[in-house]
C-alpha cells in the first residue's frame, strides 16, 4: 500500500513538474510566460539591454540550458553564440526550437553574401520580432512546442495562447491607428533591424547611420546622411538602446532631427516588462517625436 | 617535404571548400593573419631603434560537425617562415557516460586559463613570461587525450574538472640536450575550476591546475670504487593557480581582471666535488615559478587599454630555458608590459600596439641589460569567427 502512494505521489509530481525553458532573448522570454504562465519555469540569456548580436559565452549560460527541456531562439544566425552554449550544456535531450521556421523572411540575399556587405545574415534578417504581426507567429510556435512537451496541458497552453493573440489583436489595431499619421514618412534607423516594423507601418527606411549593418559610423557617411535629411526633410533617427548614440547626436547637432532611443528587448528600459510594453514605447516615442 | 605535403593539403582544402561553398555541410573555414613591426631597445642587437618587421603569421581553422555528437578541428599555421598544425583534434561533446567530454588529438592543453586561448585573442601582445619558461614558446600545446567533467555542484557553479595525459612534447622541447632523453613517458594535466557570476554584471572563475611527469633522464655518474653509470628519470610537478574577473555592465564596456601562477618542483642533477680531482652528478630537487597579472579596460566598441606585470624564475630567452633553470634557479625575469587596442570593424581588423620592458636579475653574476620593445600589430580574421569563451 505504502509503495503504491508513493507511486502515486511521485507520478502526479511528475505530471505537475513545470517545463523547463530558456530562452535566447527576452522577447521570447515573454512569450512563453503568457503562453506557459504557471506550467513552465523560464529563464533567458540575453539581457534586454544588450545587442543580441553579441554574447558572451558564459558558463553559466551553459548551466542554464543543462537544466532546460527546451531552448527557444530567434535563429536566422541572430545568435551565433547559441551553439556554443549547447555544445557546453551537454544536455543531450535539449529541444531546440528555431522560432523562424513560419516567419515570412525579408531581405534574405539573393547573392553570397561577404564580409563587405558588412553583417549581413545570410539566411535573411532576424529582426522580426519588432513586427506585432509575426509576434503571433512566434506564440503559436511556442504553444505548439510546449503541448509536445506536455500534451496533458494542450488545452491549457492553448487558452493562454488564444488570450494573448486577443489583447495583442486589440493592441495591433491600437497601434496601427495610431503610426497611420506616420505612413509613408521617411525615417532614419541606426542599425538594419527595422524593415518589418517598417513594412508594417509603412513607414519609410531612408537610411541608416551605420554605413553598411554592424559597422561603425563613418564622418563621410555621416556628411551624406546629413544631405539625405535635408533634402528628404526627415525629423527623426531611430535606433536600439544599446548603441552608441555619438554619431546620431552629431547629425542632430548638425541638421536638428531628433533622436530616439528604444528598447528592442523586453526589460531594454525601465518600465518595459514585456512585449507589448516594448512595442507601446516604440509606437509611442515615434508619434510623439515626429 | 612535410611542409610541401600540408601546404598542397591546405590548397586543397579551401580549393575543396570553394567548390562547395553553398553547402550547409561544410565545415566553417577561417584565416587569422597577423603582422608586427617593432622596435627594440636591447643592446647590442641589431636592430636597435631601428623599425622592424617581423614575417606575417598565419593561422587556418577548420572547424564543423562531425556528426550530432563531435566536432572536429584543425589548426593550421604558418609562423616564421614554417607551415605546421598547431591543432588537430576531434572532441566528442555529447553522448557519453555521466555527461563527460572527450578531446583528442594535438590541442593547446588546460593548463591555467590563458593556455588555452589562441594567441590573437589575448588582450596582450606578448605571451606570459612563465610560459615561455616553463611550457616553451609556444605554450603547452601537446598530443594527447583529456576527458572533461562538469561536476554537479547546483544550478549557480559550473565547475569543471579536466584530466589528460599527453605524449610530452611540450617538455622535449624544452629538453636539456646534456640529458638522456626521457623515452616514452606520458605526462599528466588536470585542471579543476569553478565559475560563478558575481552581482548583475559581473562574472568570476577560479582554478587549479597540475602536471606531473618526467622531463629527462639524468646520467648521473656515481664514483664508488668504480664509476657507475645511473640513468635516472627527473619528474617535474607543477601545480597552478588562475583567476578570472570581468566586469560588463553592456556589451561594449568591460574590465577584466585576470592572473594565473605556476609552482614549480622538480628533480636536477648537479655536479658535486667528491674529492680533490673528483666530481659526480647528484639528484637534487628545486622549487621555482612564475605569475602573471593583467587588467583590460575595454571602454569603447572600438577600443581598449590595459597594462600586465609578469614574474617568472629563470631568464626568458635563454635557451633551452628548462635546463638553464637545472642550473641556476637564482635567476629571475620580470616584465612590465602595457597596450591600446583599436578595433575599427568588430574583431575583423585590429591594430594593437604595446610596450613591454624587461628586467633580469642574475644569480650567476652575469650582469644583463633591462630590455623594451614597442611593437605595432595589425591583426585581421576572414571568415565565420566564434564568439569568445569567458
Amino acid at each position: 500500500m505504502k509503495k503504491i502512494l508513493i507511486l502515486i505521489l511521485l507520478a502526479s509530481g511528475l505530471s505537475f513538474a513545470n517545463i523547463k525553458v530558456v530562452a535566447s532573448t527576452t522577447v521570447i522570454y515573454d512569450l512563453v510566460r503568457e503562453i506557459g504562465r504557471d506550467k513552465v519555469t523560464v529563464d533567458f540569456i540575453a539581457r534586454g539591454d544588450q545587442d543580441p548580436h553579441f554574447v558572451e559565452v558564459l558558463p553559466s549560460y551553459m548551466l542554464k540550458l543543462r537544466n532546460a527541456q527546451i531552448f527557444f531562439r530567434v535563429g536566422m544566425s541572430l545568435e551565433l553564440w547559441s551553439n556554443q552554449l549547447i555544445d557546453g550544456s551537454r544536455n543531450n535531450k535539449l529541444k531546440v526550437i528555431d522560432l523562424s521556421t513560419d516567419i515570412d523572411k525579408k531581405e534574405v540575399p539573393n547573392f553570397k553574401p561577404d564580409a563587405s556587405y558588412g553583417d549581413v545574415h545570410p539566411y535573411g534578417n532576424p529582426h522580426y520580432w519588432l513586427d506585432p504581426e509575426n509576434a503571433k507567429v512566434m506564440a503559436r510556435e511556442i504553444y505548439e512546442s510546449l503541448s509536445s512537451e506536455s500534451s496533458q496541458d494542450e488545452s491549457y497552453f492553448k487558452s493562454n495562447l488564444d488570450n494573448f493573440i486577443s489583447r495583442l489583436d486589440k493592441k495591433i489595431v491600437e497601434w496601427s491607428n495610431k503610426m497611420s499619421k506616420e505612413k509613408g514618412k521617411p525615417f532614419l534607423f541606426f542599425h538594419a533591424s527595422w524593415i518589418y516594423f517598417a513594412d508594417r507601418y509603412g513607414i519609410k527606411i531612408a537610411g541608416y547611420v551605420e554605413p553598411k549593418p554592424g559597422i561603425a559610423p563613418s564622418p563621410s557617411h555621416n556628411a551624406d546622411l546629413v544631405q539625405l535629411i535635408k533634402s528628404k526633410g526627415i525629423k527623426t533617427i531611430v535606433m536600439d538602446n544599446f548603441y552608441s548614440d555619438s554619431a546620431p547626436n552629431q547629425l542632430s547637432q548638425l541638421t536638428g532631427i531628433r533622436v530616439i532611443k528604444v528598447p528592442t528587448a523586453v526589460y531594454g528600459m525601465k518600465n518595459i516588462n514585456s512585449y507589448m510594453d516594448m512595442i507601446d514605447y516604440i509606437i509611442n516615442q515615434i508619434v510623439q517625436n515626429n | 617535404m612535410i611542409n610541401r605535403l600540408i601546404y598542397l593539403f591546405v590548397i586543397a582544402f579551401i580549393s575543396f571548400g570553394g567548390i562547395c561553398a553553398q553547402s550547409n555541410i561544410n565545415p566553417d573555414i577561417s584565416l587569422i593573419g597577423t603582422f608586427d613591426t617593432y622596435t627594440n631597445f636591447i643592446k647590442g642587437s641589431p636592430g636597435y631603434g631601428k623599425l622592424n618587421f617581423d614575417t606575417p603569421q598565419m593561422e587556418l581553422f577548420v572547424d564543423g560537425y562531425l556528426n550530432p555528437y563531435a566536432r572536429g578541428t584543425a589548426n593550421i599555421s604558418y609562423e616564421n617562415g614554417q607551415i605546421g598544425v598547431e591543432e588537430i583534434y576531434a572532441n566528442i561533446l555529447r553522448g557519453l557516460p555521466l555527461d563527460m567530454q572527450i578531446k583528442a588529438g594535438k590541442f593547446l592543453v588546460g593548463f591555467g586559463k590563458i593556455n588555452t586561448i589562441h594567441p590573437h585573442a589575448w588582450p596582450f601582445l606578448n605571451r606570459p613570461l612563465f610560459h615561455r619558461v616553463f611550457f616553451g614558446d609556444d605554450g603547452l600545446n601537446d598530443i594527447g587525450v583529456n576527458v572533461n567533467f562538469l561536476l554537479p555542484t547546483g544550478e549557480e557553479l559550473f565547475t569543471n574538472l579536466e584530466l589528460g595525459v599527453y605524449k610530452g612534447n611540450f617538455i622535449d622541447s624544452l629538453h636539456n640536450s646534456n640529458y638522456v632523453n626521457r623515452g616514452v613517458n606520458p605526462v599528466f594535466v588536470g585542471r579543476f575550476s569553478t565559475f560563478f557570476p558575481v552581482g548583475d554584471f559581473g562574472n568570476l572563475e577560479a582554478g587549479i591546475s597540475a602536471s606531473y611527469g618526467s622531463y629527462a633522464k639524468s646520467n648521473l655518474i656515481i664514483y664508488n670504487i668504480v664509476p657507475v653509470q645511473d640513468i635516472v628519470p627527473l619528474n617535474y610537478f607543477y601545480s597552478g593557480l588562475d583567476f578570472k574577473y570581468k566586469y560588463a555592465p553592456d556589451s561594449y564596456t568591460a574590465l577584466t581582471i585576470e592572473g594565473e601562477g605556476l609552482l614549480n618542483h622538480r628533480d636536477v642533477s648537479r655536479i658535486v666535488q667528491i674529492g680533490v680531482d673528483r666530481t659526480t652528478a647528484d639528484k637534487e630537487k628545486i622549487s621555482n615559478g612564475g605569475a602573471f597579472v593583467f587588467i583590460d579596460y575595454k571602454f569603447e566598441k572600438q577600443f581598449s587599454l590595459g597594462v600586465k606585470y609578469d614574474y617568472t624564475a629563470g631568464i626568458v630567452g635563454d635557451a633551452p630555458t628548462f635546463s638553464t633553470l637545472a642550473n641556476d634557479d637564482k635567476n629571475a625575469t620580470q616584465g612590465i608590459e602595457g597596450w591600446i587596442s583599436y578595433y575599427p570593424v568588430e574583431e575583423t581588423t585590429v591594430l594593437q600596439l604595446g610596450l613591454q620592458h624587461l628586467m633580469f636579475s642574475s644569480g650567476d653574476g652575469i650582469n644583463r641589460d633591462p630590455q623594451t620593445t614597442i611593437t605595432l600589430q595589425f591583426l585581421f580574421s576572414l571568415g565565420p569567427h566564434k564568439a569568445h569563451p569567458f
